[in-house]
């Protein structure tokens, strides 16, 4: 009978106190692996944003316009590298509810830009500029409504209207493109500029925002000090961010919301394992006197705080793993339905390996005093207690 | 009959009379409960305040006319002949003076900054007519005075005045190159509108470049069915086919979205948390049982029943169970009620809105319901295993 084998004995020694410490182990790291996931989907927008790209708005806010005369002088300043702007299309498909990402950009450039978050072929980036009403859809979107490339879709805008009253416009799926990295979401679909600009029936000439990649991080400060001055005290002043910065300040706006979810959870987390641990701590003092004739028969005191550890250590993992399997089935479950939201939700591997420290910390951390305790113990006081 | 009443009342007493023995175990049980309780009903008030704010804000008597499919303010686009139009429709309450109360309004989005976080957010400045105040209940000024018709001041939401920086009386604010004067503070009955800035209609047109150009339109109905007629009148005719929807329909789908993902969210995480509090009960009662053993066996060897050792340690459960229930909703209400908190309102809309964390008594109820479904599970198999001990094993254990 190996130490292996009288670790997993004592622990099932109650099978159904055990049982009960695994669950509970289990909810909380499928809760751990929830709340992690969602707090990092929350602030993938900062993660994906790239130190040198910065975005300009209007300084009123964000939803006021530029007028597109900005993106030529924007792009005439020294230290920008590529640039290309975007205009808010408000897109929905067939029923207002089943909104759609959209943007109307400047197909070429739009291209250059997002070129080291997105995948394009040859042919996709000739067809979208060569093609007037062409849209390029990402492949989630794509999957997710079942398009094909070659489709024919009308999108309808909730701002705008076609010059003949239509709110709805009508497009060719010309090419898709799928994410280079992981935190790059495709669930969203460009269009170009022009033919948007043409057909709206107002707003003509404006834009919503500009992207621009500067030459290097060292010249964001002048290129964004630069920018800025240019169109102060026009009719349409601009502010100019780094794109992380914006990313962080829009995710701020959900407020204290998210900050007082994540405490909850986290609150709750840390007392399940609070309750397991003492728990945990009753077991083995329960067995004061067994560890005492274990000591009498030979057993080394580092032996038995080995013994002790590694059972509680057993318990969390097998509780955690699991734990973290619900997690992920039920992050897979709800990514769908919150995919407009939530793009990148996903339980990432280097949570998973967070979560199995924080088993194996949970482990040795509600061990350690009874086994600490066990490995002390005076043979004598141990079968004298009862 | 009378004597099972008063074996399972002197069985609970003694139970509860040795709970100090358990004292630790116990006290694990009542703050699992409590813990439960209080994250279910943080996340439950959080929904229910957001809801009375936003969906408290409408009216049925006022029909509010958007783009169609605009699903919210702030997309909306109403044509200046639209709204000549609007006005001469039917079911349109008249004023005194015969004409109709409506009000064709702007909603913009502007920043500012939160006076918690120093993070910049998007707030409402909505331009509006003289009839624009009338027509939302329980408008009334604070402080200071309302602006003047064709001048650069604002007047300014109670609650939005709080939450963000730069809006005190005789403050000046600047909106790009804009500058505008707050002349005055006003209340509204705790509804969305505290969380707006309002200027004067024709000015803000101009100094935002929007002449000529709506969003929505407000009108008063002679009563609340008469919505139907003013649908109908903006269907059959080509140059409107706009959305007529009652204020009170628009701000309840508004609210829904957000409260629903709240609520969604609470309640599974109370449930799953709920399982991980129930095993710590039934551990603690397992171990009572346990602790009991000898004392249990006693009763029954001088003839007390089964039932009455079930219900004794059934009871203590649920009591445990409840006391950690009012501990968790005491504590829920001393710390959220009444918290305030501003996100970015719900639906289509794309601005702030400042609510506050209310707990109702049958939100209590709902906290303490799962509290007791806790100590009932948690209790039930315990106090099986109490009611069917041999009597032997335990003298002998």
């Amino acid at each position: 009978m190996n130490d292996l084998v009288l670790i997993r004995k004592n622990l099932f020694r109650r099978k159904l106190r055990a049982i009960l410490m695994i669950v509970s182990i289990l909810i909380a790291f499928a809760i751990y692996g929830v709340l992690a996931s969602f707090e990092r989907a929350f602030y993938a927008n900062q993660d994906r944003a790239t130190a040198d790209r910065l975005v300009v708005v209007n300084k009123i806010n964000m939803t006021q316009p530029l007028p597109i005369s900005y993106y030529n002088r924007v792009a005439a300043i020294d230290g920008v590298a590529q640039i290309s702007h975007f205009s808010w299309f408000g897109g929905y498909y067939q029923e207002p509810k089943n909104f759609l990402v959209a943007l109307a950009v400047d197909p070429e450039n739009w291209m250059k830009l997002r070129d080291s978050d997105f995948v394009f072929s040859p042919e996709v980036r000739t067809a979208f500029i060569r093609e007037r009403t062409g849209v390029l859809v990402g492949a989630r979107m794509l999957e997710k409504w079942g398009w094909k490339v070659g489709d024919h879709i009308p999108i309808s805008s909730n701002i705008w209207s076609q010059r003949n009253g239509s709110h709805s416009w009508d497009f060719t799926i010309v090419g898709s493109f799928t994410a280079r990295i992981p935190q790059a979401d495709t669930n969203f679909m460009v269009m170009g500029y022009d033919y948007f600009n043409e057909t709206r029936s107002f707003g003509k000439d404006l834009i919503t925002w500009l992207t621009l990649r500067t030459t290097s991080v060292a010249a964001n400060d002048r290129v964004m000090s630069a920018i800025d001055t240019m169109f102060a005290n026009s009719p349409f002043e601009t502010a100019t961010d780094s794109e992380k910065a914006f990313q962080k300040s829009f995710a701020a706006q959900i407020g204290n919301i998210a900050l007082i979810v994540g405490l909850v959870v986290g609150a709750a987390f840390v007392t399940i394992l609070m309750i397991v641990g003492n728990t945990m701590v009753m077991a083995v003092r329960e067995r004061t006197r067994e560890i005492g004739v274990m000591k009498t028969l030979g057993f080394s005191g580092g032996r038995i705080l080995r013994m002790v550890l590694g059972e509680s250590v057993l318990l969390a993992l097998l509780g955690g793993l699991p734990g973290l399997g619900v997690a992920f089935v039920l992050i897979t479950r709800v990514r769908d339905s919150l995919m407009s939201f939530l793009p990148t939700l996903s339980l990432a591997p280097d949570i998973a390996a967070a979560a199995v420290g924080l088993m194996i910390a949970f482990g040795l951390i509600t061990g350690l005093i009874p086994a600490f305790n066990a490995m002390r113990l005076n043979i004598v006081t141990a079968l004298g207690r009862s | 009959m009378r004597s099972i009443l008063l074996q399972t009342l002197a069985v609970t007493v003694i139970n509860l009379k040795s709970l100090p023995q358990r004292l630790w175990m116990s006290l694990a049980t009542v703050t699992a409960v409590g813990l439960v309780v209080a994250v279910l009903l943080t996340f439950l008030a959080m929904a229910n305040g957001f809801q009375r704010t936003i969906a408290g804000s409408g009216a049925t008597d006022i029909a509010m006319v958007l783009r169609g499919g605009s699903e919210a303010e702030i997309n909306s686009v109403v044509l200046r002949d639209q709204v000549r139009l609007i006005e001469e429709g039917p079911g349109i309450a008249r004023g005194p003076d015969g004409k109709p109360q409506t009000s064709a309004e702007l909603y913009l989005t502007v920043d500012a900054i939160k006076r918690s976080t120093g993070t910049k957010a998007n707030l409402p400045l909505r331009g509006l007519g003289p009839q624009g105040a009338a027509l939302r209940r329980g408008i009334a000024l604070t402080a200071g005075r309302m602006f003047t018709p064709g001048s650069n001041e604002i007047v300014v939401g109670k609650a939005l005045g709080s939450e963000f920086e730069g809006f005190d009386l005789g403050q000046t604010v600047t909106f790009g190159t804009s500058r505008w004067t707050v002349v005055g503070l006003f209340s509204a009955e705790g509804s969305v509108f505290e969380s707006e800035i309002w200027a004067d209609l024709p000015v803000l047109q101009s100094l935002f470049k929007r002449t000529g150009a709506f969003q929505t339109v407000r009108a008063r109905l002679t009563s609340p069915a008469a919505i139907e007629a003013l649908k109908a009148y903006s269907d059959s005719d080509p140059r409107l086919k706009l959305d007529v929807i009652s204020e009170a329909a628009y701000f309840a789908k508004q609210a829904s979205n957000t409260s629903d993902l709240i609520q969604k969210l609470g309640w599974p995480l109370a449930i799953a948390m709920a399982f991980g509090s129930l095993a710590g009960a039934l551990n603690t009662m397992y171990s009572s049982v346990a602790a009991r053993a000898t004392e249990i066996a006693t009763l029954r060897a001088i003839g007390f029943g089964g039932f009455s050792t079930f219900v004794g340690t059934l009871a203590e459960s649920l009591i445990l169970a409840a006391i950690g229930g009012l501990i968790g909703a005491f504590a829920t209400y001393l710390i959220f009620d009444g918290f305030t908190a501003s996100t970015m309102g719900g639906g289509g809309s794309f601005s702030q809105v400042v609510f506050n964390f209310q707990l109702s008594p049958s939100l209590i109820g709902q906290g303490l319901l799962l509290a007791l479904i806790v100590g009932l599970v948690g209790g039930l198999f315990p106090a099986l295993r109490a009611a069917r001990m041999p009597i032997i094993a335990g003298l002998y254990g």
